[in-house]
């Protein structure tokens, strides 16, 4: 009886666990954000909603109300006779009314061309432009309630999206530094070109890569963690096998074969041949996905591709020009987002509701997108910071 | 890597002023003495505030004159388009005269609408009801560059012509990585300062403390974390300042001012509300908000980051104290739970035992 609940509770403790792995894997985190979106845009559709129908009212009422009063002062007063006198109060009243059409829109009426502003699909952008922080302002709650809301809204769902960004910005950042060794270095992922390297490095004389990573005349003066501040798989005097430490890291060598000078710095790096462990050696040999860089030209390119391609695409849906398309891509995805041009906004066309979802889908992988490449280009500043450290501390200590 | 740069050369200053200030007066060394002090100090907090201010002053002044003498069409259309209004009004006065009241207004109201649609479409593409002389003031302008390069993008003012637009795309590129330097460095020196006051006013009590209960007693050196409710505390704080101050200005009510304030120091930036911005306000009065809400939204973004460290290092050690907890939990639980099962075998032997 106790072993049986026992075992119950252990399997529900593993599936508990189980959900909340889930839950923080990209997959769940995805999925969080998308129901959190899902849920905001219900919730704001049905607080905004009702008072949409409001304003539109007033509206004509302001308008009623303008007729009538051009009706009984000017009008009747001014009667017929005096054209140019009837012309000038008729002007200054519309000029009021103009005033008060602007002040209207700006409060949230939106000229009565789609009756409803707050459509499953627009709060669905609303409340996506608030946990990604871009905030058009297109749309922007007009009762108390719903600017609440939006502030409690906002305050949970930025960590929410900046936990998504990490995540999958590291899955995405891991994938393009694959397939860019893939393609731009014509290696190949780890493991699938293991054998090649393992040909190409038992061609490598050992003594050369020695005599280069460590010349004579340093060695009596510094110690060894100096002149390495990297850790440098060179151990001789660890006997202990480490294969992490062992990794062949020459990914980012870009032609080794014209270039047998090996970077040290690029992690390029010989396990030596310890007595009696050398075949043991050879097959540890293979690619750490964390030690290639991606050069940021790489990720700047990607990321105007993806300007590009986004400005494409809204250009031929909302019949932008190109300069406008790339401009809103830019301001959207680094969530700065003006808001005088959002997609959906100026064409109203019954292909509203899939505009508005293919610009969600455009941002949030946008969005995951620049983090990545914020990734890589940190890994690739840091490796330069390093480089360039260990270049200053040779020249200085050369001279001296 | 920022901050191992900048201790270098802090350091390398200070080693550098010792060394000119001992003996040596070699003119190239004074060059470089200076130079890197000016490195150091560019590193430091005033550096780095003075170099995110500049860049807005800068973009301020490049932006006002793109677009201060842009042609804008949308104000020639309204302006045609209220002619025309007037012109068909007449003509409907003219015909029904004054004595078929219904009919005119059913002509006005059907005119009156058409002129509607016209205006808010103007509006929709960015008609704002002024001309650009009086949008792209400098603070307006200002507040712009401060709203591309933090991020926020208020939208009330946005470029119109093309290469507003171009420059405004160059400007963020620039101006994104500063004020990611500045937010940085001043949520480090912010945290550091913070905690620094809080460290002392926590020693201050406790010591009393201590005193009371025994004299003797050493007080245990242990790690001190900024508990992340002060840092709420001080967020709010600064919060409902923002909001009495832009409550007592704009004639906001307090909703609509705490509204704006998380809306800003959110990054979000809807809009909708922007001190300085309402149409009906002359531009003249609108200046000094405009400035002084530039230095809220920069020292809020300083808050924030600060209040971003101290809760980054205060979730790490809640973290490590609950993940310590759960494990005692759990080796509790396994314990009882052992204890049980050895207790049920017993129960379960002598059973058999006594069938037996």
């Amino acid at each position: 009886m106790a072993r049986r609940r026992r075992r119950l509770a252990s399997r529900v403790r593993g599936y508990v666990r189980g959900f909340l792995a889930f839950l923080f894997s990209n997959v769940g985190v995805v999925v969080l954000v998308i129901a959190y979106t899902i849920a905001g845009a219900f919730m704001f559709q049905a607080i905004e909603g009702a008072s949409e129908m409001e304003r539109v009212s007033n509206m004509t009422r302001e308008r009623d109300n303008t007729a009538q009063y051009l009706w009984q002062n000017v009008t009747l007063t001014l009667n017929l006779f005096n054209e140019t006198a009837l012309k000038e109060r008729i002007s200054i009243e519309l000029l009021h009314y103009q005033r008060k059409i602007v002040v209207a829109v700006r409060r949230g009426w939106d000229g009565g061309i789609s009756s409803r502003q707050w459509s499953f699909s627009s709060a669905f952008l609303y409340s996506m432009t608030v946990i990604t922080t871009i905030g058009y302002g297109h749309l922007s709650p007009r009762t108390s309630w719903g600017k609440i809301v939006t502030i409690f809204y906002a305050l949970l769902g930025m960590p929410l999206f900046l936990l998504y960004l990490s995540n999958v910005g590291d899955l995405l950042a891991n994938w393009f530094k694959c397939i860019y060794a893939l393609v731009c270095m014509c290696r190949g992922c780890p493991g699938f070109t293991r054998r090649r390297v393992v040909h190409f490095r038992s061609q490598l004389e050992l003594s050369d890569v020695e005599s280069i990573e460590r010349p004579v005349g340093w060695r009596p003066e510094y110690s060894e963690s100096e002149i390495t501040p990297e850790p440098i798989p060179y151990v001789p005097q660890h006997p202990r096998p480490d294969p992490r430490r062992d990794y062949f890291r020459s990914i980012s060598l870009p032609q080794p074969s014209r270039n047998p000078r090996p970077d040290p710095i690029r992690g390029w790096s010989e396990p030596l041949p310890r007595p009696g462990s050398v075949s043991s050696d050879f097959t540890y040999v293979t690619f750490d996905v964390q030690t290639i860089t991606v050069p940021i030209s790489a990720c700047v390119a990607f990321m105007v591709g993806y300007l590009i391609f986004g400005s494409m695409l809204f250009g031929m849906w909302e019949k932008w020009d190109k300069l406008d398309g790339a401009y809103f891509c830019f301001i959207s995805l680094s969530s700065i987002g003006f808001g005088d041009f959002v997609p959906g906004e100026r064409v109203y066309t019954p292909r509203i509701e899939t505009s508005f979802i293919v610009c969600s889908l455009y941002l949030m992988l946008g969005m995951a997108l620049v983090a990545m490449c914020f990734n890589l280009m940190q890994e690739q500043v840091l490796h330069y910071y390093a480089c360039l450290k260990r270049v200053i501390k040779r020249i200085c200590r050369c001279k001296r | 890597m920022d901050r191992q740069n900048i201790h270098s050369s802090v350091h390398s200053s200070f080693r550098s002023r010792d060394s000119t200030s001992s003996t040596r007066s070699d003119p190239r060394e004074k060059i470089k003495d200076c130079l890197r002090k000016f490195i150091a100090f560019m590193f430091t907090q005033v550096g780095v505030g003075a170099l995110v201010v500049c860049y807005a002053i800068l973009g301020a002044a490049g932006f006002m004159h793109i677009e201060k003498d842009s042609p804008d069409e949308q104000l020639e259309n309204v302006k045609q388009w209220r002619q025309s209004c007037v012109e068909q009004l007449w003509n409907i006065t003219n015909r029904y005269n004054v004595l078929n009241q219904t009919q005119w207004m059913y002509n006005s109201n059907h005119v009156l609408k058409i002129f509607q649609n016209n205006i808010s479409n103007a509006i929709h593409q960015g008609y704002t009801g002024r001309t650009p002389e009086d949008i792209w003031s400098f603070p307006a302008a200002l507040m712009y560059s401060l709203s591309v390069f933090t991020m926020i993008g208020y939208g009330n003012v946005v470029p119109k012509t093309a290469w507003g637009k171009v420059s405004t795309i160059a400007y963020a590129c620039f101006g994104i990585p500063i004020y990611i330097l500045y937010f940085c460095n001043m949520g480090k020196v912010l945290a550091q300062s913070f905690k620094w006051l809080y460290i002392t006013a926590h020693e201050c009590s406790r010591r009393e403390d201590v005193l009371i209960e025994d004299g003797e007693m050493q007080p245990i050196k242990r790690k001190v974390t900024v508990p992340s409710t002060a840092c709420l505390w001080v967020i709010s704080f600064y919060i409902l300042s923002g909001t009495i101050m832009f409550g007592a200005w704009e004639k906001w009510n307090y909703l609509d001012s705490t509204y704006f304030c998380v809306i800003s120091l959110c990054k979000i930036g809807f809009g909708d509300f922007v001190p300085g911005a309402n149409i009906a306000d002359s531009a003249e009065g609108s200046h000094l908000k405009l400035v002084i809400n530039f230095i809220y939204v920069l020292l809020g973004m300083g808050l924030v980051a600060m209040c971003y460290n101290l809760m980054c290092e205060d979730v790490q050690v809640k973290v490590r104290e609950l993940r310590e907890e759960l494990k005692n939990c759990l080796d509790d639980i396994t314990l009882k739970i052992t204890v049980c099962m050895n207790d049920t075998k017993y129960y379960h032997q002598r059973q058999t035992r006594n069938v037996k």
